[in-house]
């Protein structure tokens, strides 16, 4: 029977690879009829079940195609763990720091429903589909939830990317503030609250690729699942569920069919056994349209109409092939990010590092493509640990950023999830900032006004350079001035409610709070550099008005991160992929990787670069073993730099393949 | 993940009467204590009260050392006399409390003083172990002993040290000589203390804080029980008894299925001057302390029972041939309340697929077969377990998600002997799963199995656990286990049919190269059934099936020809195939360390 089955997975891959590079990257779009279809369907479900839902379409770069609220449906949105955390911890009630800075607003169901949505499109694949169920499942202090004692989720964090300040993202509209680049098609867009773990946020796909994501907010409640090993029965993900019935995933890349370290990954915890209505006999957009609900505006992301989605693969969407060769012969097809110009072009070739520059021991333009180059081929080589079918190769993004978090290039595999985008530039910058000799003080530079009068607390009253003097009390006083490399994952250590990270009883990390105040809402200096722009930016998309946007880059530190950006100007990263780039000794610059198993981000981003130096002979390379952070001794033992995963490579039976390196 | 460590001490003690083949139950009275899985024979004859009274020709004494019977309607007959225990003083055997080999009230050889019948029976055993041993050993992720930890493979050199002392104290009345006693009191506490020392962190004890040595000590009661005969109903002591409390039971003649000192009620008996045994039985399993493997009182009774039938056939099919029917049917209720173990790793339930609660019954309906065949002595065993798992794992689905249980197994195990030479060849067959989305589970799982089969624990794969590294928190195989179980642990895991099932060949022989010294070799290749679970659960393609040549050799040493002072040496390797190099492969270039597992261990016993 073992032979059907290998001719069964052999068939698959080859329908999955097609012939050529076109047959990989197939382009798929939702016309406005299809996202009228699966508010229709999902309008549908809400009335059989009394409830007033707002409904967001995205497609899968982020662009919002439609936001339907239904009669009674608009309302504040309450952000809370339900772990009776109190507020001005992080955004926990985040409505009643808004009063108590004595501005009115607060978060509304409609940034919910696209949080959601975005969630669904980004976190999925042709070879994962997973949902805000998933998300949930890996960004708590233990993997799974309520398993005590056990390690962190592997995405610990990652509900903090996407953020409305991130110079990345493109923005949908300008609002006299910088707002980086702005276009109506092209991704990856911004998400108003992060990436959402509250159930009720589903991939949408056609032919067996992914086209968008559906959200729902039914009950006004932003929140998380404590507790996974239950089977919920969730309103806002029934309701989901009615919206993308015609464009579910194929059910062999659904996240249960997914496992991490044994674990299978949850896709919801209902199927359509449990809607109410046949989705197939739903009435007509037209006819819910103006009587069940209307469509409404959301400041920043979409007018009141519906949109079709944009192809994933045409330039168009941001995201296509790279057109310039710089990437070739890598191992498989490499896609790029693109502007909105006509004719569109790579937003982030490969360039000389800015700070440093090149004659300071800054990177080259021909540096930063081989270390691009030699961490595709990385990546085209191995095991997927989130894709199916079996043996399919990992797919990621690269970043490689200078030693102020400037970019120097970006690249990634045909079909990388697209929050790893984002996340791969966060890691990227997260490693080269904590490896920097200069770290600490800059954490000491945090200004903000949102409050009010400038300050160096956030509008939580948190005081930031308060950080330095914790992880110092671990970590020594030389702790962030010393040029010790810090990948991503020794950062992490060091970010969790627990450390060493899953043990119940042991004391936070010094850049975590104690569990009593710790939430996915209130992780600690990740949140709380970047408190204060999510804040602007939700009293902008629910006032407006003299309520400006957020700036196109995150946090209040002092902008010497190029053209008035900061060196974190899309937010911290927490979990790992990503290692400091040194030359003699001295950091350099990052590369960042996400959008596989956590071990796979490690292992492409440690051995590009480690093969990079081989290959360039240049200085540039890992950092000596004897500067990394794996050096330190925190509780538990040593600080941990990179994990490179078991089996690593798709036709080979090497491991252990990062020892000595 | 510690707990993979942790030392089983398994079927303590005195094996009950019916527990062990037949063949030995109906002879002598054999009082087996079984520690760290391994017999230790202690053999004691009960002096026999001799109430003849019927006039009889003397019979000519076999043994001419022997005191002949008194003659009839002697004189002597009426007067009183001192009674045979206090006689046998007169010729000069005197009572050494130390001294087992001969007359002694402490090993119940002679009434306690001033009763006729009221016997105790002590028993004082020390086993030792030391095991120097290499397995595959994850790094913690949270925290690495060492720096430039880079990779998911650690540092897989461990050395482990068990030292137990069993106390087993029996209180008994009546005629023991050719039938049960009538009553019976046991308490068996057993005094332990283990010493891991592995290369990481994390791996003893889940708080990587806590290093890379574990001392642990423990008292667990491994026996506690009331025996009472209930009837004898023939002239040859054919008899019911049943017994109450913790006590040792093996379902079958090699502890495939179950073989454990639990929490019980069972009648049994014989019939037809013994040609028929039955056990009718009942347990609810006690929790196991997790690095000692001894019944934990501390803990509350698991959710876990069965109910066993059994039927031992004497001579059947032919002479010298006894087939045992059984029956067993598991009942596991463990679906409410995550349970962790002593090192806060979690057991119930597994860290395994989708981690929900779930709760099984599964029914094994068993044929074992033991005895002389010709020249050839054969063990057979072959059960068929079937049931239904309230929620799989594995196949996601949210409506019917429960699973049908079909699973089988088979082993045996013919031997030669040769004069002082034993060849013996094995084979096992557990059947794995063939499809982890598909709403059946075709892993074979037992409820406790304790294998003396192929090497024993002198084998590597039976003898020590490896955990699925990259697979969940499960073992590959357990510690004192053959088959590919994947679950949290045997001492407290529950046991789980989503498995690749397993396939032993081996060969062994046993040289009794001098009355004191035997030594033995096997010779075992082992295969999956079928890695379809394993390649999902680390979304791995393409795992091989062969795991490899498993190549041991042990040295037993009794030096004073008896079973109170028993030594034994024993070595075994994993010679890696390409399954075992697709889980497991340690180094760059994707060969594997040899696994190595070393045993030394001492016994001595009064």
């Amino acid at each position: 029977m073992r032979w059907l089955k290998l001719a069964t997975a052999g068939i698959a891959a080859l329908a999955l690879w097609g012939g050529s590079a076109s047959a990989q990257v197939s382009q798929q779009a939702l016309t406005v009829a299809e996202v009228q279809q699966i508010i229709a369907q999902a309008v549908g479900e809400s009335q059989a079940r009394s409830v007033a839902a707002t409904i967001a379409v995205v497609d899968r770069v982020g662009n919002v195609l439609a936001v339907f609220q239904m009669t009674n449906a608009a309302g504040t949105l309450q952000v809370t763990s339900g772990r009776g955390i109190a507020r001005t911890n992080g955004l926990e009630k985040v409505e009643d720091t808004f009063t108590n800075l004595g501005a009115g607003g607060s978060p509304t169901r409609k940034l919910g429903a696209i949080a959601k949505a975005i969630t669904g499109a980004y976190l999925s694949s042709s070879g994962n589909a997973f949902t805000t169920r998933t998300a949930n499942q890996i960004i708590q202090e233990h993997f799974n939830p309520g398993e005590s004692f056990s390690p962190s989720g592997p995405l610990f964090g990652v509900q903090f990317s996407q953020l409305p300040c991130s110079d990345l993202s493109v923005r949908q509209a300008t609002n006299g503030v910088p707002t980086g680049l702005v276009d109506a098609t092209a991704g990856p867009k911004r998400s108003p609250l992060g990436l959402s773990a509250d159930p009720g946020g589903l991939p949408l796909y056609k032919s067996g690729v992914v086209v968008g994501g559906v959200g729902i907010e039914i009950n006004g409640t932003y929140t998380i699942d404590p507790q996974v090993t239950d089977v919920d029965s969730d309103v806002e993900e029934i309701v989901a569920l009615a919206g993308q019935s015609g464009f579910a995933p194929p059910v062999d890349i659904r996240a249960n069919r997914i496992f991490v370290e044994g674990k299978s990954l949850r896709y919801t915890d209902v199927d359509v056994n449990a809607l109410r209505r046949n989705p197939a006999n739903a009435q007509t957009f037209a006819a819910i349209n103006g009587t069940a609900g209307n469509l409404v505006a959301v400041n920043g992301y979409a007018a009141a109409a519906v949109v079709a989605g944009t192809a994933y693969g045409n330039a168009e969407s941001g995201f296509a092939q790279d057109p310039d060769g710089n990437y070739s012969n890598v191992g498989g097809v490499v896609f790029v990010l693109f502007n909105g110009n006509n004719p569109p072009t790579n937003r982030f070739p490969p360039r000389n590092s800015v700070n440093p520059t090149v004659a300071n021991g800054g990177m080259t333009s021909s540096e930063v493509r081989q270390i691009i180059r030699s961490a595709l081929n990385i990546a085209f080589a191995s095991r997927a640990q989130i894709r199916r079918p079996l043996s399919s190769h990992v797919q990621v993004t690269i970043s490689v950023v200078d030693g102020a978090g400037n970019i120097l290039g970006m690249a990634r595999t045909f079909d990388g999830p697209i929050f790893g985008t984002d996340v791969s530039l966060q890691k990227a910058r997260t490693a080269a900032f904590f490896s920097s000799n200069t770290a600490g003080t800059y954490l000491g530079t945090f200004n903000s006004s949102v409050g009010g009068t400038p300050t160096n607390q956030n509008a939580n009253g948190v005081t930031i350079g308060d950080y330095v003097t914790a992880v110092r009390r671990v970590l020594g006083n030389n702790a962030l001035q010393d040029g010790t490399a810090f990948a991503d994952r020794s950062g992490g250590n060091l970010s969790r409610p627990f450390l060493p990270d899953g043990i119940i009883g042991a004391q936070n990390g010094p850049f975590s709070y104690p569990i009593a105040t710790w939430s996915p809402f209130n992780t600690g200096l990740q949140l709380d550099v970047v408190f204060d722009n999510l804040a602007a930016h939700i009293l902008y998309t629910d006032v407006g008005g003299a309520n400006n946007d957020t700036g196109a880059s995150c946090t209040a530190f002092t902008a010497d991160g190029g053209t008035q950006l900061t060196r974190i100007a899309n937010g911290f990263q927490i979990f790992p992929g990503s290692v400091p780039i040194y030359r003699n000794g001295t950091v350099v610059g990052g590369v960042g990787v996400s959008g596989d198993g956590i071990d796979q981000d490690d292992m492409v981003s440690f051995l590009g670069l480690h093969n990079a130096g081989l290959i360039l002979g240049t200085g540039v390379g890992n950092a000596e073993p004897s500067k990394r952070a794996d050096q330190l001794v925190a509780p538990g033992g040593h600080l941990r730099y990179v994990s490179c995963p078991f089996k690593p490579f798709l036709g080979s039976r090497q491991n252990n393949v990062c020892d000595g390196k | 993940m510690a707990n993979r460590l942790a030392y089983g001490v398994v079927a303590l003690a005195v094996t009950a009467m019916f527990a062990v083949p037949p063949a030995q139950a109906g002879k002598e009275r054999i009082r087996s204590a079984v520690v760290a899985e391994k017999p230790v024979l202690v053999q004691q004859r009960i002096p026999q009260r001799d109430r003849r009274r019927d006039a009889v020709d003397p019979v000519p004494p076999a043994d001419l050392s022997r005191v002949g019977p008194p003659q009839p309607n002697l004189p002597s007959e009426f007067i009183p006399i001192p009674d045979r225990w206090r006689l046998i003083e007169n010729l000069g055997v005197n009572e050494r409390w130390w001294d087992p080999y001969n007359q002694n009230t402490l090993k119940a050889d002679r009434p306690l003083p001033g009763t006729e019948d009221y016997f105790i029976n002590l028993l004082v055993l020390s086993d030792t172990v030391v095991e120097p041993r290499r397995l595959p050993t994850p790094i913690s992720p949270n925290s690495s002993q060492k720096p430039s930890s880079n990779d998911v493979f650690g540092e897989g050199e461990q050395l482990f040290y068990l030292q137990n002392l069993v106390v087993s104290l029996s209180f008994l009345q009546g005629d023991t000589a050719y039938r049960p006693p009538d009553i019976e009191f046991r308490l068996t506490p057993v005094f332990n203390f283990t010493r891991a020392e592995v290369g990481e962190r994390g791996v003893l004890r889940r708080d990587p804080s806590e290093g890379k040595v574990r001392n642990d000590v423990y008292v667990g009661i491994q026996e506690a029980f009331f025996d009472y005969h209930i009837r004898n109903v023939s002239r040859r002591f054919d008899f019911d008894s049943f017994r109450i409390g913790i006590q040792p039971f093996s379902s079958d003649f090699r502890g495939f299925l179950f073989q454990d000192n639990q929490l019980g009620f069972r009648l049994f008996g014989n019939r037809d001057n013994n040609l028929f045994q039955y056990n009718l039985g009942y347990f609810r399993r006690l929790e196991k302390d997790t690095n000692s493997g001894l019944n934990d009182f501390g803990e509350e009774i698991r959710k876990d029972e069965f109910f066993i039938a059994n039927l031992y056939l004497q001579d059947l099919p032919r002479l010298g041939f006894v087939s045992q029917f059984t029956i067993l049917h598991n009942r596991n209720d463990e679906d409410s309340e995550f349970f962790f173990n002593k090192n806060n790793f979690i057991e119930r339930p597994a860290s395994f697929g989708d981690e929900r609660l779930h709760k099984y019954n599964v029914t094994y309906l068993g044929y074992n077969g033991d005895g002389r065949v010709g020249r050839a002595q054969l063990t057979t065993s072959f059960y068929y377990a079937f049931g239904t798992d309230s929620h799989s794992q594995l196949n996601g689905n949210l409506v019917d998600d429960d699973a049908d249980i079909r699973a089988f197994f088979f082993a045996a195990e013919p031997s030669f002997d040769f004069d002082w030479l034993r060849v013996r060849g094995s084979f096992l067959y557990a059947s794995g799963d063939s499809d982890p989305f598909d709403g059946k589970e075709e892993g074979f799982s037992a409820v406790f199995e304790n294998p003396q089969f192929a090497g024993g624990d002198t084998s590597f794969w039976i003898r020590q656990g490896i955990p699925l590294i990259g697979g969940g928190g499960v073992q590959l195989t357990q510690r004192n286990g053959v088959l590919a179980e994947l679950r949290s642990s045997k001492e407290h895991g529950q046991s789980n049919f989503n498995n690749p099932g397993i396939v032993l060949l081996g060969l062994g022989t046993d040289f009794d190269v001098t009355p004191e010294t035997r030594i033995s070799t096997n010779f075992n290749h082992l295969r999956f059934e079928d890695t379809s679970n394993l390649e999902v659960l680390r979304n791995q393609g393409e795992i091989e099936e062969e795991i490899g040549w498993d190549i041991s050799a042990a040295v037993i040493w009794r030096p004073l020809f008896i079973q109170n002072i028993v030594l034994r040496l024993s070595g075994a390797m994993l010679i890696p195939g390409p399954g075992f190099k697709d889980l497991f492969a340690t180094s760059q270039d994707g060969d594997d360390e040899i696994l190595y597992s070393i045993l030394a261990n001492g016994t001595l016993t009064f």
